[in-house]
């Protein structure tokens, strides 16, 4: 039997003062003796600044936002009590005010009283927990340390009194604080108290005001040729605030390159309706006997027997409701939107898979493309390419690019560090390394990129309906705003056969490709 | 270990490696203070890699390298084809510098001088058995009929017909490694790096295996640079050993003379549990018949004693020694040129001669 002070000792060495109790107790937790009820009554009465003593930040948080929410409530009794008084004369505010000022004590003893039994029986719990971790790295906070309580205190002065001043006061309008802040910069004395509401306790307030810039229009010049002309404001017109004058600014920029380098923005929507035209030459200009019984051998081979099943019974489905053309359209559209994005994402996710640079540089791009709502891909494209079908393949390809160039650079980072070497070893070059060890290795990732990419494609090629992209997209967007509740579900219907269909036959065909 | 440093078809020069950020910084630092390697890493956050080797590797030898797991032992035989580049020092292969060639002419060097195999096999997984040994005479634009000849010549030579056609992960480990040693071999290398070839697999298949490497480079005569972390092997395998500690070559020399004479404690201490039968012969461990006549015994007459050539190991002179009162003479062109008594054996099997 090792010595009993030997034992405690390290319990001892992690509390400091009062070590005999934390040895007590934390040994009965490890022999897991320790009684269910067990409070730590220091805890108890001292709350945060028992925990703020001792050092552990998660019990500090707890018992202070207890001792938080208890005061809040009890500060919301004093203000409805106050109301209540102030309208003593509007017998039904009184009765209402006095309700809530009773709903608020009761919460606050609620609070209070189970909030403190649950932090107690908390407390040496997690202290236990803390003094593992101290065991491992001695630099976890141990003992008790006054500097502690002072940091503690300091961050309850610092929010008790506005949180408190905010619960018992009635928070101003955002209107009549504009309105306050004009009369301010006009020279009006206003009281101290309304200023300060306005600025703490309302919605953050406007900082600063910024000049109307000027306004910006490009007519034609007398020889014919697009010009600058910028209007003044009016001089009595209000400053604005810094969200107005920046997106202004980003309007006049979107219409300073379309009025001069509208030429290139013409360019590529030429270039996309014809790929488009070709592509949908194909899918609605082939007879649809024959486009059918395409599609259902494509499927048969990619994917074999089961899949063509399904896919022929989707086919039968759209064409007897009627919306063979639309998903042709549809297919034509996914179709021109994911080779696109397979020409330009896969090199892409070449080179961030090998560049650490590349890395850099396309990773923070994919990630805004790809947090950014779909909805807002649409503005710049009409922005730039008003409406029709080539801005709506394009927001489809910025939509659906990222996975084919995250999953490439993931395939290609994954090829084994000791494959590569052994391709050096032979006396491959970077070539030969990329096409015969690198891009076959990665295949698989590359299949999945495409295989997301399309369906990704599909998805935002029914919202691109919203401006003017056509397809199955548009059926919907008709149906919601005739309120045709009917035929914005058959055509839900078709767009979800539609995407199976796709899905199904690439993923399968993906598969087979891996095995 | 003073060995002529330019007659070898691989030679190396006082080759350092120094990993990281700092590393010149460090090399000069060890210039000129002669740093221990923890100093190194201390001061530079650098790991000295390879420190000072300088070897020699002759024309059809196995040059075994040995050393535990970071010794440097798989580092320094990149240096060979330059798969790592030297901090300082350089590498000749028959005579000519590696550092001085470019890219094409090292791509050149790799293919058709260099073979190599790894102990993780590396193969290439979505290519046929056949596709990947003829991997290097690809890369060299070898058109595909000769490539399937060769193939098919090297599938013969590591025992693998018939599986020509198979993916890599048909195959058991053992045979996945005959892969990566015919590919080694397709482009009819004159050097062959072997990094731990056969670690991985099974100890039955690993002998298997070394035997036939042993008897396949008795045939082609390939300089063989072996890399290993069991003793048992390089002196199964070495017709030369070097011992490699913390990036430093410790000792180099035949299995005999690692044995028999260690150069310091480390290395004495790794042959301590190895059987000496088949590594100590007769020439060692006998004394002359002088020396033993002169303890007062008169040597019986040679007819009644069992006889031995220099050449034997002391397995065959146990073999003779027992049921056998008599000592071993050994005999060289019919004349006895020693003596070899029992006590002398028993010392020899200890290791101590």
């Amino acid at each position: 039997m090792p010595d009993e002070t030997d034992i405690r000792k390290p319990f001892v060495d992690f509390a400091g003062p009062n070590g005999t109790y934390y040895a007590d107790t934390f040994l009965s937790i490890q022999k897991m003796t320790l009684s269910r009820f067990h409070i730590n009554v220091a805890a108890l009465v001292g709350s945060f600044i028992w925990a703020a003593l001792r050092g552990n930040w998660a019990l500090f948080v707890i018992s202070f936002i207890v001792d938080l929410i208890t005061l809040v409530n009890i500060a919301l009794v004093y203000k409805y009590s106050k109301a209540a008084v102030d309208n003593a004369e509007k017998s039904y505010l009184v009765e209402r005010y006095e309700g809530w000022s009773q709903t608020h004590m009761i919460a606050a003893i609620l609070v209070f009283v189970l909030g403190r039994l649950i932090f107690g029986w908390l407390a040496d719990r997690l202290y236990a927990v803390q003094y593992e971790r101290w065991r491992i790295n001695r630099k976890v906070n141990s003992g008790v340390v006054a500097s502690r309580l002072l940091v503690a205190l300091l961050t309850f002065a610092l929010i008790l009194p506005l949180l408190l001043y905010r619960t018992t006061q009635f928070s101003p309008e955002e209107r009549s604080c504009i309105r306050q802040d004009r009369a301010i910069t006009q020279g009006e004395e206003v009281v101290f108290k309304k200023r300060f509401d306005c600025y703490f306790i309302g919605e953050f307030p406007t900082l600063f005001w910024i000049d109307r810039p000027d306004e910006i229009s490009y007519p034609r010049g007398e020889d014919g040729n697009r010009i600058v002309k910028r209007t003044p404001p009016r001089a009595d017109a209000p400053p604005v605030n810094l969200n107005t004058y920046t997106s202004q600014a980003i309007d006049d920029s979107i219409g300073y390159v379309t009025v001069f380098y509208g030429f290139l923005f013409d360019g590529i929507t030429q270039i996309l309706r014809a790929m488009l035209t070709a592509i949908t030459s194909v899918f609605v200009g082939t007879p649809w006997p024959i486009m059918m019984c395409v599609l259902l051998y494509v499927a048969y081979k990619m994917a074999g027997i089961r899949t063509t099943i399904f896919v022929g019974a989707s086919l039968v489905y759209l064409a007897l409701f009627g919306f063979w053309q639309t998903a042709m359209d549809t297919m034509s559209l996914v179709v021109a939107a994911s080779l696109i994005c397979f020409i330009v994402g896969l090199p892409l996710g070449i080179w961030v898979g090998k560049s650490e640079r590349g890395k850099i540089i396309v990773t923070p791009i994919l990630d805004v493309m790809q947090t950014i709502p779909s909805f807002v891909y649409l503005l710049p494209a009409i922005a730039f390419f008003s409406i029709g079908k080539p801005p709506g393949i394009l927001a489809t390809v910025i939509f659906a690019m990222p996975p084919m160039v995250r999953l490439t650079a993931l395939g290609i980072h994954q090829v084994p560090e000791n494959t590569k070497e052994a391709a050096l070893a032979f006396g491959a070059n970077p070539r030969q390394l990329l096409t015969k060890v690198e891009i076959p290795l990665a295949l698989p990732s590359i299949m999945a990129g495409i295989n997301q990419v399309v369906m990704m494609s599909l998805s935002m090629v029914v919202i691109a309906a919203l401006i003017g992209a056509g397809g199955m997209g548009y059926v919907v967007t008709e149906a919601l705003e005739n309120t045709e509740t009917g035929r914005g579900v058959l055509a839900g219907l078709g767009i979800a056969l539609l995407a199976m269909m796709i899905d199904r036959v690439v993923q399968k065909a993906s598969k087979a490709r891996r095995n | 270990m003073t060995q002529d440093q330019s007659n070898g078809v691989v030679v190396t020069r006082n080759v350092w490696k120094i990993f990281g950020d700092r590393a010149a910084e460090a090399m000069e630092a060890v210039r000129r203070e002669d740093l221990s390697k923890a100093e190194v890493l201390e001061r530079f956050e650098a790991v000295v890699g390879v420190k000072d080797v300088s070897i020699s590797v002759d024309e059809g030898e196995i040059f075994c390298i040995m050393g535990l797991s970071g010794s440097g032992k798989s580092t320094l035989v990149r240096h060979i084809n330059r798969l790592i580049e030297p901090t300082s020092g350089e590498i000749l292969i028959n005579g000519e510098n590696v550092g001085n060639l470019n890219a094409e002419e090292l791509r050149a060097m790799r293919a058709d001088k260099i073979g190599m195999v790894f102990q993780s096999m590396a193969l290439l997984p979505h290519r046929t058995v056949r596709d990947n040994i003829a991997f290097a005479l690809e890369l060299r634009n070898v058109d595909a009929f000769t490539r399937a000849n060769v193939a098919e010549r090297v599938i013969e030579l590591v025992s693998l017909q018939g599986y020509g056609d198979r993916m890599p992960s048909e195959l058991s480990g053992g045979m996945q490694q005959r892969v990566g040693l015919a590919r080694a071999m397709a482009a009819d290398p004159d050097i062959l790096l072997m990094d731990e070839p056969f670690s991985a697999l099974d100890p039955l298949i690993r002998r298997g295996l070394q035997d036939e490497f042993l008897e396949l480079s008795q045939r082609m005569k390939k300089t063989t640079l072996f890399i290993t972390h069991d003793l048992d092997e390089a002196i199964r395998m070495g017709t030369r050993i070097a011992i490699m500690k913390d990036g430093a070559i410790v000792q180099t020399g035949t299995p005999e003379e690692i044995v028999t004479q260690p150069a310091d404690k480390y290395v004495a201490d790794f042959v301590a549990g190895i059987s000496k039968l088949k590594l100590i012969f007769a020439h060692t461990v006998m004394q002359s018949v002088e020396a033993y006549e002169s303890n007062g015994k008169p040597l019986p007459s040679f007819d009644d004693c069992p006889q031995a050539s220099p050449e034997d190991d002391l397995d065959v002179l146990v073999g003779l020694a027992i049921n056998q009162e008599n000592p071993i003479v050994i005999v060289s062109d019919s004349k006895p040129v020693g003596v070899v008594t029992k006590d002398a054996l028993l010392r020899g099997i200890q290791g101590e001669v």
